[in-house]
């Protein structure tokens, strides 16, 4: 038994020593972070994924890029470009912007980079043929998406002509759909999936990737601004198991991970305080409704447009009996906050005003409806009178509300939510059953309208309130509450007046298509910065009053980060960036 | 080799064959009947750009086609076709990639709970009763009891997140001892309890105690005649331990965040990378055909007993 003991021992060691020789050499110039598992792409044209553009931010420079000053405020600077010039706008309201590119760029091949480059990559992400999921970024340029309107018109010189003048173009020029690529390189399909065939132009190359695995990457000498870089090595672990993540995170393999098992987030916010990060996202978590799905009670005569008012005055009733900040402190957990209107938290007005706080009505609270916990009483009490407009009451409870089935994609924390929906309504005798889908079939399911009422979520791609409101025009993609759709089509029930605004535009009892439609396009079209928000609002108020939409809670970012990591920073969208970080034990 | 064992060979060749074509017959229409696709995603893309990406993969095209093509190019030039999901990689390429760590971990895997279960269980036989027996039998029993990911959670807690003795992720070599001994703990187990069973048949048989009548050393009738023996109902294990330690890995893979072909089949299926989905499982299918093949052909081998028909 002795021997046997020993020679446990004797394993055990050399299985250690074996372990201390598979560890990185941590001498403070190298980093080890976890985002997610393997990216579906690092091609800066097809990536539409957070962890990918935060891989490509590292490894591309575009004309423009993010960049935090020493106050800690995040601003977007040159790259690329010598300068960002302002617009010179023409007769027919085009906008052309014209940029030299600085001296001495180059490839990570060493090849020089030219303007011909950027030209070859817009038109080439923003093409059909290429079907990227983020080719809409450059809808903004004349000529979208197959005739793009930009050129070289010399080695260093870019023209773009955008259809109107765009609030938001610098940081398009940041976003990773407008990095350069070059020709050569991505005719060989396969490019962006191993390290050797890899070209860039950012402050890294790719030196390793190991795939499912780890992609290291070192500093980029041919970089244009490699002395600002200060970390040399990046290495991204890709998991995407959160339990995984935080066991690496502890044992000081990571120092940071991008993701935290929900059910720890009270622990780790005690154990962690100055290393748990709960960062500002702008998204919204909101339950959305099928406009068609009929929820009159059995033997209601009304009919058309008039049963449309209805539904849209229950629906919007039946937003009133959430408690959202029941939701946000014992559910999320995570410092959400909830949410009052559809248009995110962190949009902002012309002025620099947050968008949602001059949204709504404005009665005394911020966005649509007042969301604070004293509000409670009332807004149930406000429920209960329009419900009793349409439904028998019988002192306590509804007794013929049509019963409901809630669509959620497969996950604790939806289901969390799904459940305490389910008891609110229950309280108003309103029966709710919870069914969950996972996650591709639940996609389709809601895209296809085949349900009552469902889980939404939806995060901003750039920092303009549009991104929140295109998407639910008749024919986009992402319109789950089929507005303008079957029965909804045809109802003439929607004013639009946009006379005092200087435009022709008025329609009174128009379709879906003939208002919202209309008002997106002209708010696409508009040169006029101040105007263009004052419509959003409308848009927004538009979609408010079908009571289709109904937010719960802003969205944040929750990660983990050791205290010894300086000079890290994330974006609004949540892009991390490692390359000017050192570490400080 | 008699020409019976060849025949034999055959047969169960070509009945390996058919399942797996049964596999890929039934995977492809069951794939394909699952709602959502591989161009689904939140941020839906235009309905132009999805049409050119599904004429470009073939998607357009009717079923019935997609699935005569498919299995033309698999015989005829081994083609599993690209991933839809990870745009530029072909499926053997993510397999092969794969396959290399998984495959480590697997044969490492096999071979530990064969070697030290083997040993464990004829030393709990030998012992029969006494003290190291019965721990050995406990610490079995827990083993088989446990399922893996319980048993991942526990190494990676222990070892990984308090004593720090290894990562906590199978990117590196250190980084694949905890799953590797995770999925052999239960073979291991399985196989321990079976050595000493049948072990213990064994030391029973007429011809045992006609050696040790005759004054056989005890080394030569346990190695010499014992231990072969015995060893028969383990190798017949051996199918289902190679179909255990692949599906294992599935989980095992992700509990240790290890680049396998189990995360890569796992992944496949959410994303709806249809020929991911159909190039893992192939995979995985034929070699469960093939192991078990195997392990009965071995079974006719150390023991002449036996006729394969």
């Amino acid at each position: 038994m002795k021997k046997m003991l020993s020679m446990l021992l004797v394993l055990a060691m050399a299985i250690s020593m074996l372990a201390g020789c598979g560890k990185d050499e941590a001498d403070g110039t190298s980093i080890n972070v976890c985002l997610s598992s393997e990216p579906d792409t690092i091609d800066p044209a097809l990536n539409s994924a957070v962890d990918g553009a935060t891989m490509l931010a590292h490894l591309f420079a575009g004309l423009a890029k993010w960049s935090q000053d020493s106050k800690g405020n995040l601003a977007i600077v040159p790259d690329c470009a010598e300068a960002l010039p302002e617009g010179v706008v023409g007769a027919d309201g085009k906008v052309t912007y014209t940029y030299t590119l600085k001296k001495g760029l180059k490839w990570s091949d060493g090849k020089d980079l030219t303007a011909k480059d950027f030209e070859f990559a817009w038109k080439r992400a923003a093409g059909d043929e290429l079907g990227a999921d983020y080719g809409y970024m450059f809808e903004v340029v004349d000529g979208y998406p197959n005739n793009l309107n930009v050129k070289a018109t010399s080695d260093n010189t870019l023209v773009v002509v955008l259809a109107n003048s765009v609030a938001y173009w610098n940081e398009l020029l940041a976003f990773p759909t407008y990095y350069p690529v070059r020709e050569d390189v991505v005719a060989d399909e396969a490019w962006a999936t191993e390290a050797k065939t890899y070209v860039c132009n950012g402050a890294y190359t790719i030196t390793k990737w190991d795939h499912n695995s780890v992609i290291e990457l070192t500093k980029n000498k041919n970089y244009v601004n490699a002395d600002e870089v200060t970390m040399g090595k990046i290495n991204f672990y890709l998991s995407d198991d959160a339990n995984n993540m935080l066991s690496n995170f502890k044992n000081g393999e990571w120092l940071l991970i991008d993701d935290v098992p929900t059910n720890e987030i009270a622990t780790l916010k005690k154990d962690y305080p100055t290393e748990f990060v709960v960062a500002g996202q702008i998204g919204t978590y909101y339950v959305c409704w099928n406009i068609n799905e009929e929820i009159l009670p059995a033997g209601s005569n009304l009919k058309g447009e008039a049963a449309e008012a209805a539904r849209a005055e229950i629906r919007a009733a039946i937003g009133l009996l959430y408690d959202r900040n029941y939701i946000v402190e014992e559910i999320g957990q995570a410092g959400q906050v909830p949410a009052s209107s559809f248009v995110a938290m962190g949009m902002t007005n012309p002025d620099g005003t947050q968008f949602y706080k001059t949204a709504g009505n404005n009665a005394g609270f911020d966005g649509y409806y007042d969301v604070s916990t004293g509000a409670l009483k009332s807004n149930f009490d406000k429920a209960v009178e329009v419900l009793k407009k349409y439904y028998n009451w019988d002192g306590s409870k509804f007794t013929n509300f049509p019963t409901l089935t809630y669509l959620y994609n497969t996950s604790e924390g939806h289901k969390a939510i799904g459940e305490y929906l389910q008891s609110a309504m229950a309280t108003v005798g309103i029966t709710m059953n919870l069914e969950n889908q996972e996650w591709n079939t639940f996609l389709n399911t809601r895209k296809d309208g085949q349900y009552s009422i469902a889980r939404n979520g939806w995060l901003a791609d750039y920092n303009d309130p549009i991104c929140f409101l295109d998407m639910w025009t008749t024919e986009s993609g992402n319109n789950d509450v089929q507005f303008g759709k079957d029965g909804h089509k045809n109802l003439k029930m929607y004013n639009l007046d946009l006379t005092s605004l200087g435009y022709s535009t008025k329609v009174v009892n128009g379709t879906w298509a003939e208002t919202f439609d209309v008002l997106i396009s002209t708010i696409k079209g508009c040169t006029d910065n101040n105007k263009r928000f004052e419509m959003m609002h409308i848009a927004e108020d538009m979609l408010m009053s079908t009571g289709c939409i109904v937010p719960l809670y802003y969205y944040t970012d929750l990660y983990m980060v050791d205290d010894s990591v300086k000079g890290f920073f994330s974006n609004p969208l949540g892009y991390k960036y490692f390359m000017y970080t050192t570490i400080e034990k | 080799m008699n020409s019976k064992t060849l025949g034999y060979i055959l047969k169960r060749l070509g009945l390996a064959i058919l399942t797996v074509w049964v596999v890929i017959t039934v995977t492809f229409f069951v794939m394909h009947a699952v709602p959502g696709g591989p161009f689904t995603s939140e941020k839906a893309i235009s309905a132009a750009a999805e049409a050119q990406l599904k004429a470009k993969y073939g998607l357009d095209k009717p079923l019935m086609t997609q699935y005569g093509t498919y299995l033309k190019d698999i015989v005829t030039k081994f083609d599993f076709g690209p991933s839809l999901k990870q745009r530029g990689r072909t499926v053997i390429v993510i397999i092969k990639d794969g396959m290399k760590t998984s495959a480590k971990l697997g044969i490492i895997a096999a071979f530990l709970a064969l070697i030290v279960g083997v040993v464990l269980g004829s030393v709990a036989a030998l012992r029969r009763n006494k003290a190291v027996d019965k721990i050995i039998m406990v610490i079995t029993t827990a083993f088989v009891s446990m399922p893996s990911f319980i048993m991942g959670a526990l190494l990676l807690l222990l070892f990984a997140v308090k004593l720090r003795l290894f990562p906590a992720n199978g990117s590196t070599p250190a980084g694949l001892v905890l799953p590797i001994i995770t999925l052999a703990l239960y073979p291991m187990a399985y196989i321990t309890r079976l050595t000493r069973s049948s072990m213990l048949d064994v030391l029973g048989q007429d011809y045992i105690r006609t050696a040790k009548a005759k004054g056989v050393s005890q080394k030569k009738i346990i190695f010499g005649h014992a231990l072969k023996n015995s060893l028969i109902p383990v190798i017949t294990y051996f199918g289902p331990m190679l179909a255990y330690i692949v599906t294992g890995s599935l989980v095992v893979e992700q509990v240790f965040a290890v680049p396998g072909i189990g995360r890569a089949f796992v992944s496949s299926i959410t994303n709806r990378d249809y020929p991911m989905i159909m190039g893992t499982t192939i995979i995985l299918a034929s070699l469960i055909v093939i192991m078990n093949l195997v392990s009965d052909i071995m079974y006719k081998v150390v023991d002449p007993r036996i006729t394969l028909e």
